[in-house]
């Protein structure tokens, strides 16, 4: 025991946690600020508890050696392909899309959201198949399909911010893997085709209509209303911001979906500009401070592994930021630790589980 | 360290040292905008926050009373109960309805349709059901107020003229504001903070439009904040009204009470003022109509009601209508003559008229050889058709402008006529035709195109009345109080013209309106008041031609004459000026000058420190007919 009091600080990354945990609280915090005194008063109460659940969740996969989960993960992705294909005819319906499967007491899981651990960790299992300085092309279409069969199944559900979630995955595990420089020509031009090409080449009522269709939000008063508001939140909240549980934009209604996608929003309203700096700069050192453990992990499939998952969090923070300030397209994607949601927070917290598990066995002697 | 010798880490850790850079730059990019809208535009922002958040809800002020010069009240307020359905406590609108419904005994449709009509986008903005209730209705109400919350009895002002339809008039009443008025106000007035806000009940009409201003305050208001569903969730502000100015008007009441009782049933119009202020002691048109009834929610029927009535009770026809003045225009055309260089001793031979420009213009008398004063007091048509054409018509025009004729008076009313003073650039301008030479004999004795309104008599009047010719501005203010301070302010218009008087001219012409009124065989001798020294004229104006006219009370009374009476009090040292009009009365000596004799007679008693008994029995005496003698 004493032995283990001694290292497990020492072996547990401290840093992560901390970030990690601050993060969790300010959602917490936010979620109290935009939900205390309505009807959903009681969602900061269940935020509190999947909280709880996820620092569980994450102490079990840091006991779990990653290597196992790596040799199982062809099994795991499996299983959680299974899951999304039957989605479609047992799920739960909510706001139009079945993504939702019912666990009793009044609680659904998302299962996309947990499908991101397995999809890395199969990356992760494939790319250590793999290393030499480039990819071979088997691998580069492995990878390819690992992530396209599920973005296909999830936008199926239909939920495009999850699927768009599982998008960094491609970019992350080509860059890190290794490619030539004429599969990246390939991929930029031909994924700037598709989508750009695709989107110009629509009518604005088409585009809408589109918005409208993957989120019913947009419908409500007008596709331009939510992105509009969201704004004047941000701005009305100047240098330090009105003060917790006092952002007006928030607390009378005129932000939209304050405690999930746009709660970064409300953050920055009673915050102001003082909180946005701190808030992004947590999220920079968790960031950092996970590429260094990446850089120290004792094998290609932890670094791998790391590199992954970090990616995945970040791309989704600084893109659920940037859509908050209307500098990118309003598409339904959270914020990791801060926006409500048992599932991903759960799942976001398993995450930084895998991550401090690569850690604690960086040492070859564990 | 590596697990696998063969791998190379390099490529991946440089890759991760890169990633790690791009992760802070990106970082970067999104403080950076954070910080131009947070901290550069983050007024704007907080200006566009505060805008969606509160909501002003204007108060109006309490308006202010309108007295008249004694003090007595004209225009008031009075609480009245007003039952309001808020929408937001509604848990059943039907159920609140049929319950309003049997209460004040309306049909269940009725308040439904004004519910669906007058909701606001804004749930805590109520809906009125019913206005004015009594006493009884508002306990019934409060006696189920646990059952109906969403019922609320509300106390405001309404505005109620104590006088019923007297001095309906020069009083005007209140209305809605139209989007239109609201915006004319705006651009008269640029720097009015306080514009009526449209619907807002702002005077209409008379005194209450004039002086909007003055009597509507400031408003005050409330500010809510509101949510996203434009719910009520508190209030952030309250600014107090300030309340409007107390106006005391010129008006006297009883004398215009002694007026209105005359014109009960008859149609007219008459007009009193003192001719050296210019000070409007009593100005009525009848039918009149009770400005009362606007102050409730007028319906389009009862609406068009008024609109349609054959005699227009909303004119007003002191000023608003024009008549031809008949013989009461004689007095101006003694001037001419007086100033033209014609002998007032000059002589005219009257046979019961005379021929001019081959045309016989008759007179309604045999008055054999007259001078002016004498042509005054038996009001001799052959004298001023003689005099008219010597004078020419440029003449008689330039005296009837000295006498402010042809323009506006400038009382503090609105809409006022101009009346006509013929002359021939007028005739070019106005009738493309030239001046016909026989004109000038009909506008010699006040008919053909001329046209005058009762108050351009009255002003006219004025500068015989006084010795000096002083020609004052009419008016209605009289003085303001702000209720707050106590501070009174008084305003009186500045005339700066006046009759210019040839020696001996000016006791001429009152000896003629002297006689009228005093001497035997003058028209409106019937009339005269012993001691009062009442100076006039009478005119009669032809609404058919002679031959009919001469079948006198057989015409149906929609042809017969309009009956004038113009005239001043006492002759020495005037105190009053009375011009009274009668729409078809005939002669004006029978109808319009018993009223006249009367408010001078009243008025002058009153200035001589009548006792009140005296001044309450000249109030409470009937006015009669007097006799044509």
């Amino acid at each position: 025991m004493s032995r283990l009091a001694e290292i497990l600080p020492r072996r547990i990354d401290l840093h992560i946690l901390f970030f990690a945990l601050a993060l969790t609280a300010i959602g917490i915090a936010m979620v109290v600020s935009t939900t205390a005194g309505s009807p959903r008063g009681d969602l900061a109460g269940k935020q509190i508890f999947f909280a709880v659940l996820g620092l569980i969740a994450a102490g079990v996969l840091l006991a779990i050696d990653y290597r196992i989960l790596l040799q199982y993960s062809p099994g795991l992705y499996g299983f959680t392909l299974l899951v999304l294909l039957l989605l479609p005819i047992f799920g739960k319906r909510i706001a139009g899309a079945r993504s939702w499967i019912k666990v009793g007491g009044g609680f659904q899981v998302q299962p996309s959201e947990f499908a991101r651990i397995s999809i890395a960790l199969l990356l992760a299992w494939i790319l250590e198949s793999d290393d030499r300085a480039l990819l071979r092309s088997r691998t580069i279409a492995a990878i390819g399909a690992a992530i396209g069969v599920p973005v296909v199944l999830v936008l199926l559900q239909p939920d495009l911010g999850v699927a768009l979630t599982y998008l960094p995955f491609l970019a992350a595990a080509l860059f890190f893997g290794g490619i030539p420089g004429r599969w990246w020509a390939v991929l930029i031009v031909s994924g700037t085709l598709a989508i750009g090409g695709s989107w110009f080449l629509l009518k604005d009522y088409q585009k809408d209509r589109i918005r409208t269709f993957l989120d019913p939000n947009l419908a409500a008063r007008g596709a331009g209303y939510q992105v509009r508001q969201a704004r004047i939140a941000i701005g009305s909240g100047g240098i330090f911001g009105k003060g917790w549980k006092r952002g007006t934009q928030s607390r009378l209604g005129f932000l939209p979906v304050r405690h999930t996608d746009f709660i970064f929003a409300a953050l920055a309203e009673e915050w102001g500009f003082a909180g946005v700096a701190v808030f992004l700069a947590l999220y920079g050192f968790l960031i950092a401070q996970g590429l260094a453990l990446a850089r120290d992990a004792r094998d290609r499939g932890g670094s791998m592994l790391v590199v992954l998952l970090v990616l995945n969090i970040a791309a989704q923070a600084l893109v659920n930021v940037a859509m908050n300030v209307g500098v990118m397209p309003t598409t339904g994607i959270t914020l990791p630790f801060v926006s409500y949601g048992g599932s991903s927070l759960i799942a976001t917290w398993c995450m930084v589980g895998l991550i401090l598990s690569v850690a604690y066995r960086r040492y070859v002697n564990v | 360290m590596p697990a696998s010798a063969r791998e190379d880490r390099r490529p991946v850790l440089s890759r991760i040292d890169l990633v790690a850079r791009g992760a802070w730059i990106l970082i970067g990019v999104l403080a950076g905008v954070y910080w131009v809208h947070q901290v550069l535009r983050g007024e704007a922002y907080e200006r566009q926050a505060e805008n969606n958040r509160l909501r002003r809800v204007p108060v109006t002020a309490p308006r202010g009373f309108i007295l008249d010069r004694n003090g007595i009240v004209l225009a008031e307020n009075e609480p009245s109960f007003t039952l309001l359905l808020y929408r937001r406590e509604t848990k059943d609108l039907d159920a609140s309805l049929r319950f309003v419904a049997e209460l004040f005994n309306r049909t269940f449709d009725d308040l439904k349709h004004r519910v669906e009509r007058d909701r606001s986008y804004y749930d805590f903005v109520p809906v009125v059901l019913q206005e004015n209730l009594t006493i009884s209705e508002v306990g019934a109400v409060q006696a189920r107020a646990l059952e109906h919350p969403e019922l609320v009895v509300q106390k405001t002002e309404r505005r109620v003229y104590t006088q019923g339809t007297a001095a309906a008039h020069l009083l005007g009443h209140l209305g809605e504001a139209t989007a239109e008025q609201v915006a004319a106000r705006a651009k008269s007035r640029p720097l009015d903070a306080n514009l009526p806000r449209p619907g807002e009940a702002i005077g209409q009409q008379g005194v209450e439009s004039m002086y909007q201003e003055l009597l509507a305050g400031v408003s005050g208001s409330r500010t809510y904040v509101i949510d996203s569903f434009g719910r009520e969730v508190g209030e952030s502000g309250h600014e107090s009204p300030l309340p409007g100015n107390t106006l005391r008007l010129t008006i006297d009441l009883s004398l215009q009470k002694i007026a209105e009782d005359y014109f009960a049933d008859k149609v007219g119009s008459a007009v009193a003022l003192d001719p050296k202020t210019g000070e409007i002691l009593a100005l009525l048109s009848a039918p009149a109509y009770d400005p009362n009834f606007f102050t409730k929610r007028v319906s389009r029927s009862e609406w068009e009601d008024i609109v349609a009535d054959p005699d227009h009770p909303l004119n007003n026809r002191v000023l608003q209508n024009v008549y031809s003045p008949g013989s009461i225009w004689k007095p101006y055309m003694a001037y001419a003559i007086l100033t033209h260089g014609i002998d007032p001793r000059e002589r005219v031979f009257c046979p019961g008229g005379a021929t001019f420009y081959g045309r016989f213009f008759r007179c309604h008398g045999h008055h054999g050889s007259v001078d002016l004063t004498t042509a005054l007091q038996v009001s001799c048509d052959t004298y001023f058709y003689t005099m008219g054409k010597r004078l020419g018509i440029d003449a008689i025009a330039e005296s009837a402008g000295l006498f402010g004729f042809g323009r506006p008076t400038g009382i503090d009313l609105a809409n006022e006529k101009s009346g006509i003073v013929p002359s021939p650039a007028w005739s070019l301008a106005a009738r493309k035709h030239p001046w016909y030479l026989g004109e000038t004999i009909s506008v010699a004795i006040g008919q053909g195109p001329v046209l005058v309104t009762a108050l351009q008599i009255a002003r006219g009047m004025s500068g015989i009345a006084n010795a000096d010719g002083a020609l004052p501005t009419p008016h209605l203010f009289h003085i303001g109080e702000n209720v707050r301070t106590g501070e009174r302010f008084v305003y009186r218009p500045e005339s700066k013209e006046s009759i210019p008087y040839p020696p001996g001219a000016h006791e001429t012409i009152v000896e003629g309106l002297w006689r009228v009124v005093n001497m035997p065989g003058g028209t409106a001798y019937g009339s005269r008041v012993p001691g009062l020294d009442l100076c006039g004229k009478t005119g009669s104006v032809q609404v058919v031609g002679q031959k009919e006219a001469k079948k006198g009370h057989l015409l149906p009374e929609e042809l017969r004459d309009h009956g004038w009476f113009a005239s001043f009090a006492p002759r020495d040292d005037p105190k009053i000026v009375v011009v009274v009009f009668v729409e078809h009365g005939e002669h004006g000596a029978t109808v319009a000058a018993p009223l006249a004799a009367r408010l001078a007679e009243y008025w002058v008693a009153k200035g001589r420190g009548g006792t009140p008994e005296l001044l309450a029995a000249l109030a409470a005496r009937p006015v009669g007919h007097a006799r044509t003698d």
